[in-house]
């Protein structure tokens, strides 16, 4: 495990799991849970520390396309983000906290705008489907935002503000207090911005674009004995921002959502098991106003009551069985649901089998019943096997699903309670080459969709979801990374491509929003105590008609950064060029995106 | 410089001579004076709407308004008017009134400012236009109907009224304008008098009146939808008599019926995806539906015994025009349109 903890990553040094020599151990099953690379073979896992996460002012959202070639479509900017990974919709990627799924109940998504990075101490991503384990919605892949408790005698105080272009600021503080038996960790962000930025090449501004987002987090461990374990995690969230403007439209309307999530874990380790039962209550609001000065238009919030419960039986050195319960129930309520409620559980197995040190298979099955539609029973197989010292092979099938939210069964109006869970199944095959610090991994993969739901016009008034589409997604992703080091200059390449094609199959096009290129480079250079890096992304065209009639142009975006460290390492200053090239672009269409800007952020530490 | 002097008059005057041979050719007023127009809302959320032309020559133009001026028209063109050599284009979401010249589509100016906000529909009366404009959604007191001075294009009075005002029709000294509701549901026909410019009195509907129309004899037919969200009622039609005196016809509580028009001594409506013909005047609703046409449409009109009617499809790709042949009702064409096409626009 320490295998892990211990590496010392450098900006850009992601450690890809391709290894499957890593210790077997059930210490190591327990702090990754389902993100474990033991549970993940055939899959590519990523596993990002916090070393990188907090010096970041980033959103998630932001974070991971800069750093991880991933595609989200922003609303202007800090507005509100969805994720397209491997050509799939935006709630076809589960987002997990601490392993609990916490896309929306209402709408299905994640708003990745309002997760800020820093608080977390790990985020880990798992490509492909992977419903058997991770539920409902985990079709392109998988996000975890992880916080990890250490048991260990620290104290720790980290200190990180920014100022930046457009009357942006953030400050955030993370401290830790942790002892042998012990473990406490508060996180405090606040970030606000006018966001005004200019449209360029118009006489117009990013009018009400104003944005401010609060966030708390807490986590609590106690090491009641060598066998067993308490952790208690809080995180509330409340973004307030106004939406942005279009080119051709004024906004006076505003957002406001807000994300209170409390977890209590007990995990128990024994000799050949280990038992881990997780209690959790997410609540979320959402509340949109069409003009910013007067009542709401609508608000609707839902509360989800979780209990999941997991047991692994270390059968032998080779082989471990792991069985799952969740259950939720799940309460929706506001001006366009009546209160409306829903019980919903389920059940999985794993087999994770260690052939021989070259061969590793895990399979899984999963099944549940729900008081509002019938879950289907899905599978999943994954393998990996090494070809030589360098050469690792991942392969995994998986069928998987993605359950109706409470919008689309009973929003008011149109909402279809007799609707059914999409279902998917996905294939893909990789190769991960390591030589060294240099590394090479190439996937490729293919989705296929049926049953999706759309909302469709059942007159101009009234829209109805029904499960009605089916894609086709058919993709490959590329990666390269080196590290090199003389003297003391260190130098890191890491480039990503990824190609996708997202098709409707009524009509064989690509759909909208889905680029068919995404690919990104991040070069760092560091000599002594001063660090450089370049961030280059290629964003290919989007078509914004179902059609493919029309589509935003393909652009190139270039962030540049420079740090330098002082006081023994312990405090950093650096600054940040956005947008180096002043390119005008827009991720949505009529919403610009912003120009050259600047940002200084200083970072401090004391142990 | 004498000598110069001469030769520009002479060349004056050779100028003058051609323009007047080219008068009597009677010159062209600009590409699109044969033919129609219809207007597409454009992407909800983002984007801008857009004017196709139909040639009476069977040429399809698209976004000509972008064409000529090389500028998006505005978010969600909701419709548009034909007054004198104009074309008065409703923007709803840009809160404006782009006014152009009908045969060119040249821009001449738009109209905006606190005088417009979400505007609906327009008509006009002679050098007058009136547009429906809805204020705030969510303020039920500050709707008003904007009185365009059509020479100026400019904005020259205001009129308040109740919450949602959306299609009109002018008859004789009034105003009558359909209180819809906007984003609630209003059940009220109010009348202006036209020379005041003041509100005259309101004749109580259903709910939603969505189309007003008259017919031959000089009675009104008020369509109106009935509310369907959060509750519901049924949908009703009513004959208003220069008196005000009212005749109600009553569709069932699930029926919303839209798009009502006046041709040739009937009413026609459409209804679940159907479109209904009625002598105006008959005693009661027809029960059955005209055959051969299906579809939910986003706008129809009836024009010179065909019917016109727009599908929007996804509203997020190109959508169509169909023209019926009522008599038959056998399709007869489909023309491509821009995005969620809204509204059907014929020179007379």
């Amino acid at each position: 495990m320490k295998h892990f903890i211990l590496i010392s990553f450098f900006f850009f040094n992601l450690a890809g799991f391709s290894q499957i020599d890593s210790l077997n151990t059930l210490d190591e099953v327990v702090l990754y849970g389902k993100f474990s690379p033991e549970l993940n073979t055939g899959y590519q896992v990523e596993y990002i520390s916090d070393s990188i996460l907090k010096k970041q002012n980033l959103s998630l959202g932001n974070f991971l396309e800069n750093y991880r070639n991933f595609y989200f479509k922003q609303n202007g900017n800090g507005m509100v983000s969805s994720i397209s990974l491997r050509g799939t919709g935006a709630s076809q990627t589960g987002v997990y906290w601490n392993g609990i799924a916490i896309n929306s109940s209402l709408n299905g998504q994640t708003d990745f705008n309002t997760i800020p990075v820093n608080g977390f101490d790990a985020l880990e991503i798992r490509r492909g489907g992977g419903s058997t384990l991770l539920g409902s919605g985990a079709i392109g892949g998988a996000i975890n935002l992880s916080d990890k408790i250490t048991f260990q005698n620290k104290k720790s105080l980290f200190l990180q503000s920014n100022i930046g272009s457009f009357e942006s600021f953030n400050g955030s503080i993370s401290g830790v207090l942790s002892s042998q038996n012990y473990f406490a960790k508060v996180f405090l962000s606040a970030l606000s911005s006018e966001n005004d930025y200019p449209y360029l090449d118009t006489d117009i501004k990013n009018e009400n674009g104003e944005i401010k987002n609060y966030s708390i987090q807490s986590v609590l461990g106690w090491k009641i004995n060598g066998d067993n374990q308490l952790e208690f995690y809080s995180s509330f969230v409340d973004n307030d921002r106004n939406t942005s403007r279009t080119i051709t439209a004024m906004s006076n309307a505003k957002l406001l959502n807000r994300n209170n999530r409390y977890l209590l874990a007990w995990k128990n380790f024994g000799e050949k098991y280990n038992s881990v039962l997780k209690l959790a209550y997410l609540g979320e609001k959402y509340t949109y106003s069409f003009s910013k000065d007067l009542d709401a238009s609508s608000v609707n919030e839902s509360e989800s009551f979780i209990g999941k419960y997991n047991f692994t039986y270390l059968i032998n050195s080779a082989i471990n069985l792991s069985a799952g319960l969740e259950y939720t129930h799940a309460i929706g309520e506001g001006n366009n649901l009546t209160k409306v409620k829903q019980d919903d559980a389920e059940a999985y197995v794993l087999l994770h089998h260690k052939i021989s040190s070259k061969f590793i298979y895990n399979l899984s099955a999963r099944k549940g019943v729900s008081s509002a539609y019938d879950i289907p029973l899905i599978y999943a197989a994954d393998i990996n096997y090494r070809i030589s010292d360098r050469i690792d092979l991942k392969a995994n099938y998986s069928t998987n699903f993605r359950l109706p939210t409470f919008n689309d069964l009973y929003w008011e109006p149109g909402g279809n309670p007799d609707l059914e869970p999409e279902n998917s199944r996905s294939a893909e095959i990789g190769l991960n080459f390591k030589k060294n610090d240099f590394k090479i991994d190439a996937t490729t993969y293919l989705i296929k969709s049926k049953d999706q739901i759309q909302w469709i016009p059942l007159s101009g008034d009234i829209w109805k979801p029904q499960n009605i589409n089916s894609t086709e997604s058919f993709g490959m992703e590329l990666s390269a990374e080196e590290k090199l080091e003389f003297g003391n200059h260190q130098l890191q390449l890491h480039a990503q491509y990824n190609y996708a094609i997202s098709k409707n199959k009524e009509n064989n096009k690509q759909l909208i929003y889905v680029p068919k290129h995404k690919a990104n480079a991040n070069l760092f250079y560091q000599i002594k105590k001063l660090s450089v890096k370049y961030n280059l992304q290629h964003i290919g065209s989007v078509y914004t008609t179902t059609s493919n009639s029309q589509n935003l142009d393909a652009y190139w975006l270039s962030n540049f950064g420079a740090d330098y460290k002082f006081l023994n390492n312990d405090l950093q200053i650096g600054v940040q060029i956005n947008n180096l090239f002043n390119e005008n672009y827009q991720s949505v269409a009529y919403r610009p995106m912003p120009g050259r800007n600047f940002n200084i952020n200083i970072n401090y530490k004391i142990d | 410089m004498k000598k110069l002097n001469f030769t520009l008059l002479l060349t004056i005057l050779l100028i003058i001579t051609s323009c007047s041979d080219d008068d009597d050719l009677v010159l062209a007023k600009g590409d699109y004076e044969n033919g129609y127009f219809i207007s597409n809302q454009g992407p909800f959320q983002n984007g801008s709407g857009a004017i196709t032309f139909v040639g009476d020559d069977g040429n399809v133009e698209q976004n000509i308004y972008k064409k000529v001026n090389g500028e998006d028209l505005g978010n969600i063109v909701q419709s548009m008017t034909l007054a004198g050599d104009n074309a008065y284009i409703i923007v709803n979401n840009s809160n404006n009134v782009t006014v152009a010249n009908r045969y060119t589509m040249e821009k001449i100016t738009i109209i905006e400012g606190d005088d417009i906000k979400l505007p609906r529909f327009m008509v006009t009366n002679g050098d007058k236009g009136y547009v429906s404009n809805w204020g705030d959604p969510l303020n039920p007191d500050d709707d008003f109907v904007a009185v365009i001075d059509l020479n100026s294009n400019t904005v020259t009075n205001k009129i308040p009224v109740g919450e949602g005002p959306e299609e009109m029709l002018i008859k004789g000294s009034n105003l009558y304008v359909n209180l819809k509701g906007g984003w609630s549901v209003n059940d009220q026909v109010v009348m202006i008098d036209l020379a005041a410019e003041t509100v005259e009195g309101a004749i109580t509907v259903g709910d939603a009146p969505d189309s007003i129309v008259e017919d031959v004899n000089g009675d009104i037919w008020v369509l109106c939808s009935g509310e369907t969200w959060p509750g519901e009622t049924a949908g009703t039609l009513y004959r208003i008599s220069s008196s005000l005196a009212k005749i109600t016809y009553d569709f069932q509580t699930s029926e919303h019926p839209t798009d009502l028009n006046f041709y040739d001594g009937n009413l026609y409506y459409a209804l679940n995806g159907s479109v209904y013909k009625m002598i105006a005047g008959a005693s009661e609703l027809p029960s059955e539906s005209i055959q051969g046409i299906s579809g939910f449409f986003s706008a129809m009109k009836v024009y010179n015994g065909e019917l016109y009617a727009t599908d929007a499809k996804d509203y997020v790709s190109e959508g169509e025009l169909k023209i019926y042949d009522l008599a038959s009702g056998t399709l007869t064409e489909t023309i491509p349109t821009g995005i969620v096409p809204g509204d059907i626009v014929f020179q007379d």
